[in-house]
């Protein structure tokens, strides 16, 4: 999937306020994922993510509009988060050389990214299910207690989550 | 798609043997447990990444609708727009509950036009699916604007289209509340950089009270 209209890229190119808006709500969540993966550091990430569509504004008019836009985006937001993780480093271990440091984050960067587009995706209350069980690590049953639903809408409710979210990944077996 | 991997992704585990691509389940399952997936920008960043365009692009380069401050984001979201294209989208969110539909109208601009408007909740918004027949594409030079309207004459645009070799389904979304913005607009617009409105209303319609929650 695409995400974003070509109409809206072609504004995006020449500054219109809506659409870099559009373009930054439509990416936010991915950008500053992949970013605080790679930095782990929440005020680096969020600087991370302003440099990445600054970028991104500033390169839009080389963009190719009839090209998928969210690998190209992926692309900058990764860029940016290396460069901030190299120059952070330098600032922590000035003894170190620089120029050769790799973050931690980097190998999982687009599956990060993807994965997040992805919930971006679902329906609240499926969202709501996957993080309460993987990201808080509940129960069904604490889910159900959590919520306020019984723990059998919850497991119905968790296997279309996930069965969804396989769906929206679709696209990573491939590589 | 096979229930192993479901419930591989889901529990870790299967009641039977591992699915083949288990490591890369086991990949997505530790990613979803990381704090980087679920976290939000600080909501501050957009102001900065507007406020650091506008004054690189100069006065008066970034267009704007004066109407509305610079980062009402419900509402700038909507008017962002954001067309998330029709692939894959239609047949991911199908069979959804709370689903609104509204029938949609040509004017006499486009007398011809008919079409629906399907509005379905997700978690930040509402997508609103978009089917319309007869309706011209939009000339070079113009574009078609989604918009909710609400009884008291604001107006939220949630997207634009132009109907040009893309069929006749688009995906629009809204970031407002419909019972609150309960009409539905199509406008037709020059592409002049004014986010306002244009007079030229070439569909409508209107979601039915017993369908306003």
């Amino acid at each position: 999937m695409n995400w974003v209209d070509r109409e809206i890229l072609e504004r995006f190119r020449v500054g219109d306020e809506g659409a870099v808006k559009a373009v930054y709500e439509r990416f936010r969540g991915p950008v500053f994922a992949i970013a605080l993966s790679i930095l782990r550091d929440r005020e680096l990430a969020a600087d991370a993510t302003q440099q990445t569509f600054m970028k991104a504004w500033r390169a839009a008019s080389t963009y190719d509009t009839e090209r998928p836009f969210k690998p190209w985006v992926y692309a900058i937001a990764r860029r940016t988060a290396i460069d901030i993780y190299r120059k952070a480093s330098r600032v922590v271990a000035s003894d170190q050389i620089d120029g050769v440091t790799s973050p931690p984050g980097l190998e999982t960067a687009y599956e990060v990214f993807e994965v997040r587009a992805a919930i971006d995706e679902l329906p609240d209350e499926e969202r709501q299910v996957i993080k309460l069980s993987h990201f808080d690590g509940l129960t069904h049953q604490e889910i159900a207690h959590h919520i306020g639903i019984p723990v059998g809408t919850v497991k119905s409710r968790s296997h279309r989550a996930h069965q969804r979210l396989l769906g929206l990944l679709r696209h990573l077996e491939e590589m | 798609m096979a229930e192993d991997r479901i419930e591989f992704l889901a529990s870790g585990s299967t009641s039977g043997e591992k699915p083949a691509d288990h490591e890369r389940l086991e990949m997505i399952r530790a990613i979803l447990d990381d704090e980087s997936v679920w976290s939000e920008p600080p909501h501050d960043v957009g102001d900065a990444i507007i406020e650091a365009i506008s004054q690189e692009a100069g006065p008066g380069r970034l267009s704007q609708n004066p109407s509305r401050s610079r980062w009402q984001w419900a509402a700038a979201f909507a008017a962002a727009a954001a067309l998330a294209l029709v692939v894959g989208l239609t047949g991911v969110l199908t069979g959804e509950p709370d689903e609104i539909v509204v029938a949609m109208e040509g004017t006499e601009l486009e007398a011809a036009a008919a079409g629906e408007a399907t509005l379905r909740p997700t978690g930040d918004g509402w997508w609103i699916g978009l089917q319309v027949s007869d309706l011209p594409p939009a000339t070079e030079g113009t574009y078609y604007e989604g918009w909710v309207w609400s009884d008291e004459g604001d107006g939220v645009s949630i997207g634009t289209f132009h109907l040009r070799g893309e069929g006749e389904s688009v995906v629009l979304w809204s970031g407002v509340d419909p019972a609150n913005y309960p009409m539905v607009w199509v406008t037709l617009e020059d592409e002049d950089g004014d986010p306002s409105a244009s007079d030229r209303i070439v569909m409508r319609g209107r979601i039915p009270d017993d369908q306003l929650r």
